[in-house]
């Protein structure tokens, strides 16, 4: 057991009796001046509210779950830019890796464990029972299956002999199941059924247990075997990206040299394009990077940079607003400000007040903030999804996260310093004389 | 106790300088009642504001209880007014937000001191002005007598050597005048040294001793 000194234990005593003091002085300030109080906490709250939002973004979007568990163990290719230069014009693509890229070059590398190429979500549109569904297709390779963990309720995925030979296989989720093959319960077994897709009769060889909403990579209702479509793709670009796979992270760097050690091969030997690859990138550097020109992405601590200036700006924007109300009430403060110089405090000491007071009005504004964004997303769900410019549209669950907490206190904190600093140190500098004596302020 | 040497302050605004206090010299020993009268301007509340290190002199020494005050360093000052001084103002400056008891502890938190300690100097400073059956009230809830009372036991709270007031009496009518006299009276009788600002002739006469300020000097 720890036995503090009486030295220490009057001094615990001492700061213990000052925030007491500010405290009071807080809650008694923030009930007289009730506009104040509702005008500061409006913008703190709201602020907070999307700082939560964007943060389980981040969050899920980072960690990933469902069939994207592994998301960490991952890095992917998929965006190539072509430039192609025609009687001395130039003009470029920018769009999904080919497959005879994927096929002949990206799935050949050596540094990783296991690769997989797959189509992006393609909308399926389809009238079933008389009525319109839209769906979702995924056209993918073997290895998929082995890369993203998707839990089979029934049956199993299609074999890469089955991809090879374009076998009619199919795997579809227990939601397609539900809708196309009426009564789900467990004995209910489609596998061997048919299902039709593009004038082909597909066999389902398995069911998966849908993936989350918040799926990036992971997220079709019906995936078969890429080989079944024609080969449309231009010579490097297409509808593929590949996905790389490795038990250690040391392997990405690797993998990351010999994808674009492949590109620049291609790109020397070909008289006519130039090309160059994006990534392959993990998922936080691909959130960095955007789906962008690869040309443009400088680096991903540059990228992180800039937007961290872009969370600062949007943190600094609420705050300077929060700094001018404070700048205008200094004067109703300092009366208390100087008779507390009077008996003893220190300009450090009423900076310290000042902020302290500001900081728990913008935690106080970040728990409205933080409760409004888990009603929020409660009662809309996984309808609300975030434009965040740089990434898909995220839909978002109810959850708690503790990063995202801690996020959300990080930047009350971080307002209630902004927004408090100035003030606190123009209130510092008060003249008590001038206060005391009632005269011209 | 204390001791102001040659001291000039000047207020300066952008139209105008004021001068202050011109070149005065001042001292007062330890256990005097001290009365400062003059008329409005002449320099009365900046000199206790120079004594209570709440300003600082143009020029000349400024000395509390023995010790020069060589830099006005912010920390120091304020340790030195939570140790040395307490103040009483004319319109008593309670911190509305408060109660009586939270606003006699003020000159406490600033210090380090035994919980035991603080409860003590409060009850001992609210009994020393009757004020014990309010000490829950805020000064909302008190008449002006009492409000100056909790003023007094704020000063006194911290059991400081000099009380400055400025115009203590100045907002109270005669008989509630005359008894926060008494307290005084009662303070300066077990010690401590009180420097008053006053108007008021007959209150000032009930003092050690009165010194009168007319434009910014001592006049006999």
């Amino acid at each position: 057991m720890v036995v503090l000194s009486a030295d220490s234990q009057t001094l615990i005593l001492k700061y213990y009796k000052m925030i007491k003091n500010y405290f009071k002085i807080f809650i008694k300030i923030a009930g007289q001046n009730k506009v104040f109080t509702i005008l500061s906490l409006f913008g703190i709250s709201l602020t907070i509210m999307f700082v939560m939002i964007f943060s389980m973004t981040i969050e899920r979007i980072i960690n990933g779950s469902g069939p994207e568990k592994d998301l960490k163990k991952m890095i992917f290719s998929d965006r190539v830019k072509t430039i192609l230069t025609v009687e001395g014009r130039t003009g470029d693509y920018l769009w999904n890796c080919s497959r005879t890229l994927c096929e002949d070059h990206l799935k050949k590398i050596k540094s990783a464990d296991l690769i997989s190429m797959y189509s992006g979500t393609n909308s399926w549109e389809f009238i079933f029972n008389g009525e319109y569904h839209l769906r979702s297709q995924m056209q993918t390779d073997a290895e998929y299956w082995k890369v993203f963990d998707y839990k089979f309720v029934q049956g199993r995925p299609y074999t890469e002999e089955e991809v090879i030979n374009k076998s009619n296989s199919a795997v579809i989720t227990r939601s397609l199941k539900e809708l196309l093959f009426a009564e789900d319960n467990e004995d209910n077994n489609v596998v061997g059924k048919t299902i039709r897709y593009a004038n082909m009769d597909l066999v389902i060889t398995g069911v998966v247990e849908d993936p989350p909403d918040v799926s990036q990579k992971a997220k079709g209702d019906l995936y078969f075997p890429y080989t079944l479509l024609p080969n449309s793709d231009e010579k490097y670009s297409g509808r593929f990206n590949v996905v790389f796979k490795a038990q250690f992270k040391r392997q990405f760097k690797a993998i990351k040299q010999e994808a674009q050690e492949i590109i620049r091969r291609l790109d020397a030997a070909d008289q006519e394009n130039r090309i160059i690859l994006s990534g392959p990138f993990s998922q936080v550097e691909k959130m960095l990077a955007g789906y962008g020109d690869p040309e443009e992405y400088s680096g991903e601590w540059n990228m992180l940079l800039k937007y961290l200036l872009y969370a600062l700006a949007f943190i600094l924007l609420p705050a300077v607003n929060l700094m001018a109300l404070n700048f205008a009430r200094i004067y109703e403060r300092g009366e208390e400000i100087a008779v507390r110089k009077s008996f003893g405090a220190s300009t450090g000491i009423l900076r310290g007040q000042f902020l302290f007071e500001n900081i728990l009005m913008t935690l106080t504004g970040g728990a409205i903030g933080i409760i409004l964004s888990y009603i929020l997303v409660a009662l809309l769900g996984d309808s609300l999804s975030i434009p965040l410019g740089f990434m898909n549209y995220v839909p978002l669950s109810f959850s708690f996260n503790i990063i995202v907490f801690i996020a959300a206190l990080v930047s009350c904190f971080l307002f209630g310093l902004f927004s408090g600093i100035l003030p606190a140190i123009r209130l510092s500098r008060i003249r008590p004389a001038i206060y005391l004596k009632g005269g011209e302020k | 106790m204390i001791k102001l040497e040659n001291i000039s302050k000047t207020y300066r605004t952008k139209e105008i300088e004021t001068l202050a206090l011109d070149n005065i010299n001042f001292d007062v020993s330890e256990g005097e009642f001290v009365s400062v009268m003059g008329p409005s301007g002449c320099g009365k509340t900046t000199l206790l504001n120079l004594i209570g290190l709440l300003d600082e002199p143009d020029k000349g020494k400024v000395q509390l209880d023995n010790q020069e005050i060589v830099t006005y360093e912010d920390k120091k000052t304020a340790r030195m007014r939570n140790k040395l001084v307490g103040f009483i103002f004319q319109s008593f400056h309670l911190i509305k937000e408060l109660n009586v008891y939270d606003n006699v502890e003020l000159p406490l938190i600033y210090r380090k001191m035994p919980v035991s300690e603080r409860k003590n100097r409060i009850t001992e400073a609210l009994e020393k002005v009757s004020l014990m059956n309010r000490m829950h009230h805020y000064p909302s809830q008190l008449s002006g007598g009492q409000c100056q009372r909790t003023a007094i036991a704020r000063a006194i709270a911290g059991n400081p050597k000099i009380i400055l007031a400025d115009e203590p009496t100045g907002n109270l009518d005669s008989v509630i005048g005359h008894e926060v006299m008494e307290i005084m009276n009662n303070l300066n009788k077990n010690g401590t040294t009180i420097v008053m600002v006053t108007h008021d002739e007959m209150l000032a006469r009930s003092t050690n001793r009165i010194v009168r300020l007319f434009d910014g000097r001592f006049i006999s």
